[in-house]
């Protein structure tokens, strides 16, 4: 991964540059938990891990450029459907670790393996003079007219699930439902912090689809911010970690996957408020036997993703 | 001599080249061969067809230019006044004024457009300060032109007023003992002599605002207002990204800019502007007299609007405890920047890296852009015509699809060695994207510098070297180094290309305000952000005042 050139050694504007044993670690936020993971890591083995921090757009787009000559090792993304998508190209290294042991079935595979799980949910502002919404639908009533926002499905790869779950366990309903949402005056402002920010200050008063995680790290931040998790169900998104084909240092990058699925891995993701990926790993929130669980069909869902975003775009945001 | 020139040139040509027209080559190619990036040239001209099938990409080209006219006039509006008083007269606090003017490059405009949001917005600062709100008015096509404006009006100002100075009372002097109003001589002399520096600028604003993607992308996409960068951006962020794409839409931003350029161009040269001759000119400045009061009035208004409102909502927002607590004195406190300076932060390296990495680029777009302005200008026979086409492409390529280039360049197969994957590459990056400010300075500077003081000095036995180092360089350093301010100033928040290219484990104060806002730590972010601007004003400041210490005579004509 190392390119020794004579700029780079007389560019001292980084340290730790010129260590022996390094570890590239591309990943989608949050990014305190990638710089925890790293320094855990190297206080543990000794191993540098550089890491690069983006949304699941940025790190896409980062693999896809440098695919010619690939500079990760391992990699988390916060979409299910682009590690199917790498593996069925061929660019991921099988391996499977064995403190996977009580990673549940359906989020493991021979390739890749879920690092934690975040979950969609309403975010309601409990100040903002509003009734607690308890159902998706609420949000459409006339008490929440032009306070609701939701992250951008074409942005967020959670609010695409989201759709793509609500498609499957209400059929056409979904979509009435959203056009309901979009002519109660629901904003889609961009996507996931940008949906929750006019929430947090009170100029909308719930986030419809809010990816959990955040909402929980900001309501234990102080803020009077409420997840709510509708019982008639919501969609989960596991975050897929997994070592390029292309890796130079597949010992430092086995050791890193084993390390996050320790015991000590799966505590600093659960501090994140995100649900560690092992059963017998507990979370500070909500686990996933307590939420109804729509199961999507990611492959299908995906294969149909610019049909979905085309009539999200018709229906919600008139473009 | 002539030998000597031929090098420079040909050093100047490969820095232009290395720096941006490689990337550009390999952004063609990918956006002709899908395959590119994988090191194939299969399915070549395959995706063209988006071209011509998307009525969305027309819209947003029109939505573009129409945005782009806009900010241009309200820059115009902002810019203007302020920077011909600040050109012909003694405004008190002249250069603290040129440094409250550059704190609009120092915010990053997405960070700007969250502040108005957080300002504006139902239930925003304004409301609870005053009860009502401007929600309206922000999310809709006025309001991403209005904020986009106040990022870019200081753009104008400085144009202007550095073109005045320059052009000086002595024209209109010499008009007015022939008989001109004091206005007649200022719109007959003045103005017409400024325009060469007034349009570059304007341009800078053009090509600005239509790569611009923060601002758009904050407050447009409430109002289902797209432009072709945020276009391009989907196609880079949305996974599966579409290079391709990317690189075709790309391509109806570089037509726009060098249309502008061309316009631009055909002004400054078909008329002499010259008003450099090396005759004794009077360097004093009028007196404002009674005027004082007003203009600084005037001074003050833009101000409030432009750095002020702002500035106070970041810093607002960065020491409130929570943002759901509101504006109550017992929701104020530093928790938001305990984090930042605790020791050895990642957040203080971050700023270290930003701080060296500014540096460096102010000073490497300087000396390649005033050489490249020189031969531009001055230059003669092939190397000039040369020079002249290669100097256009900084400008035609937004700073993201720069980025990929930069990517597909050094990252490519083709290339035994590479600097890609360290800082380095962040500095190519900047120095490319960053480019055209001393470029089109130093040519607009130079337009007003006569020839006939280099031929003085050759008459007199200097070489040409000698008469670049003691007339031209001396005469050139003004725009330099207003250049070099801009660029240290843009380069420290530099975003776009520090997210893409920024090796592993490297950060910028932009990749780490961004990533705070990501992860919805609004007031970190906000934090960061107010700590980098304190920062990077006090060293142009700092800069300032000892210009002013040096007296005028190292850096005037």
């Amino acid at each position: 991964m190392l390119r020794t050139t004579v700029l780079a050694t007389s560019f001292a504007l980084i340290g730790g540059f010129a260590h022996s044993e390094t570890l590239t670690f591309y990943t989608a936020g949050p990014g305190g938990l990638a710089d925890a993971l790293a320094e855990a890591f190297q206080a543990e083995t000794g191993i540098t891990v550089n890491v690069f921090q983006g949304t699941t757009g940025q790190v896409m787009a980062r693999l896809e450029a440098e695919e010619a000559n690939p500079q990760a090792d391992v990699v988390v993304s916060a979409s299910w459907g682009s590690a199917v998508d790498m593996h069925e190209r061929g660019l991921l290294m099988e391996y499977t670790s064995p403190n996977a042991e009580n990673v549940p079935d359906f989020l493991k595979h021979s390739h890749y393996v879920a690092q934690g799980i975040s979950a969609l949910a309403i975010s309601w502002n409990t100040q903002s003079g509003t009734p607690r919404p308890n159902e998706w639908t609420d949000l459409a009533g006339e008490a929440y007219r032009d306070l609701v926002t939701m992250p951008d499905p074409a942005q967020s790869g959670s609010a695409f699930d989201l759709i793509a779950g609500l498609e499957t366990a209400m059929g056409d309903a979904a979509w009435e439902l959203l056009g309901a949402l979009a002519d109660n005056g629901m904003i889609v402002p961009g996507p996931n912090a940008a949906a929750l920010n006019p929430v947090l200050q009170g100029a909308a008063a719930a986030v419809f689809g809010a990816v959990d995680y955040i909402s929980y790290a900001r309501a234990a931040a102080g803020e009077s911010i409420e997840v709510i998790v509708p019982e008639s169900g919501t969609v989960i998104a596991p975050r897929p970690m997994f070592i390029l084909q292309s890796t130079t240092n597949p010992d430092a990058a086995t050791a890193f996957v084993d390390f996050v699925l320790s015991d000590a891995g799966q505590a600093l993701v659960a501090d994140t408020w995100m649900m560690p990926a092992r059963a017998d790993v507990d979370g500070l929130r909500p686990g996933i036997n307590e939420l109804n669980v729509i199961e999507v069909d990611e492959d299908a869902a995906f294969a149909r993703r610019d049909d979905i975003i085309a009539r999200f775009n018709e229906v919600v945001t008139g473009r | 001599m002539l030998r000597a020139q031929s090098i420079t040139t040909t050093l100047a040509a490969s820095a232009l080249i290395i720096l941006v027209g490689l990337p550009v080559l390999f952004i063609l190619l990918q956006a002709v061969f899908p395959e590119f990036a994988r090191g194939s040239f299969g399915g070549a001209f395959s995706k063209l067809v988006i071209l011509t099938e998307n009525e969305r990409l027309l819209m947003q080209a029109r939505n573009t230019l129409l945005l782009a006219f806009s900010v241009m006039i309200g820059c115009l509006i902002f810019g203007l006044p302020i920077g011909i008083l600040r050109g012909l007269f003694h405004v008190p606090g002249a250069r603290v004024w040129d440094v409250v003017f550059l704190i609009p490059f120092l915010i990053p405009p997405f960070i700007a457009a969250i502040a108005w949001m957080m300002t504006l917005q139902p239930r925003g600062y304004l409301f609870q300060l005053a009860g009502f709100d401007m929600g309206r008015f922000l999310f809709s096509f006025t309001g991403v032109a209005f904020v986009m404006t106040l990022n870019l009006f200081p753009l104008v100002y400085f144009a202007v007023s550095r073109a005045l100075e320059m052009v000086g009372e002595r024209f209109a002097s010499a008009a007015r003992v022939h008989g001109a109003g004091a206005l007649q001589a200022f719109f007959l002399i003045t103005l017409p002599l400024s325009i060469p520096a007034i349009a570059a600028s304007l341009l800078i604003v053009f090509a600005m605002s239509i790569e611009e993607f923060g601002t758009p992308a904050a407050l447009a996409s409430r109002t289902g207002f797209e432009v072709l960068v945020t276009g391009i951006y989907t196609r880079l962020s949305d996974w599966p990204i579409d290079l391709s794409g990317a690189a075709l839409g790309s391509v109806m931003l570089m037509a726009m800019v060098l249309a502008a350029f061309t316009l631009q161009n055909w002004i400054a040269t078909r008329r002499s502007y010259v008003s450099q001759t090396g005759k004794p000119a009077n360097p004093e400045k009028a007196d404002l007299g009674a005027w004082r009061w007003p203009v600084l009035g005037v001074f003050g208004l833009v101000a409030l609007i432009g750095v002020v409102i702002p500035l106070a909502a970041i810093a607002v927002t960065s020491f409130m405890g929570t943002i759901s607590g509101g504006l109550r004195w017992s929701n104020f406190d530093m928790r938001h920047y305990e984090p930042i300076f605790r020791s050895g932060s990642r957040a203080w390296q971050a700023l270290m890296t930003s701080g060296w990495l500014a540096v460096l680029t102010a000073f490497a777009t300087a000396t390649i852009g005033g050489l490249v302005a020189y031969i531009v200008v001055r230059g003669t026979g092939r190397g000039r015509a040369v020079m002249d086409g290669l100097s256009m492409l900084p400008n035609a390529i937004p700073a993201i699809v720069l980025a990929v280039g930069i990517i597909l360049f050094w990252n490519s197969p083709y290339l035994p060695i590479s600097i890609y994957g360290t800082a380095a590459i962040l500095l190519v990056a900047y120095v490319g994207i960053l480019l055209p400010y001393p470029i089109r300075y130093a040519v607009a500077r130079l337009r007003q510098i006569s020839g006939s003081l280099d031929d003085a000095a050759r008459v007199a036995g200097a070489t040409q070297l000698r008469a670049l180092r003691h007339i031209t360089l001396p005469l050139m350093a003004p725009s330099l180094i207003a250049a070099m301010m801009l660029v240290f100033a843009i380069a420290s928040r530099e975003l776009v290309a520090s997210i893409m290219l920024a090796p592993a484990g490297m950060r910028t104060v932009g990749t780490f305000v961004f990533s705070q806002f990501e992860q919805g730590s609004v007031q970190t972010g906000m934090a960061m952000s107010m700590i980098a601007i304190t920062i990077t004003s006090a060293i142009l400041l700092a800069v300032n005042l000892w210009l002013a210490r040096q007296g005028s005579s190292a850096f005037s004509g």
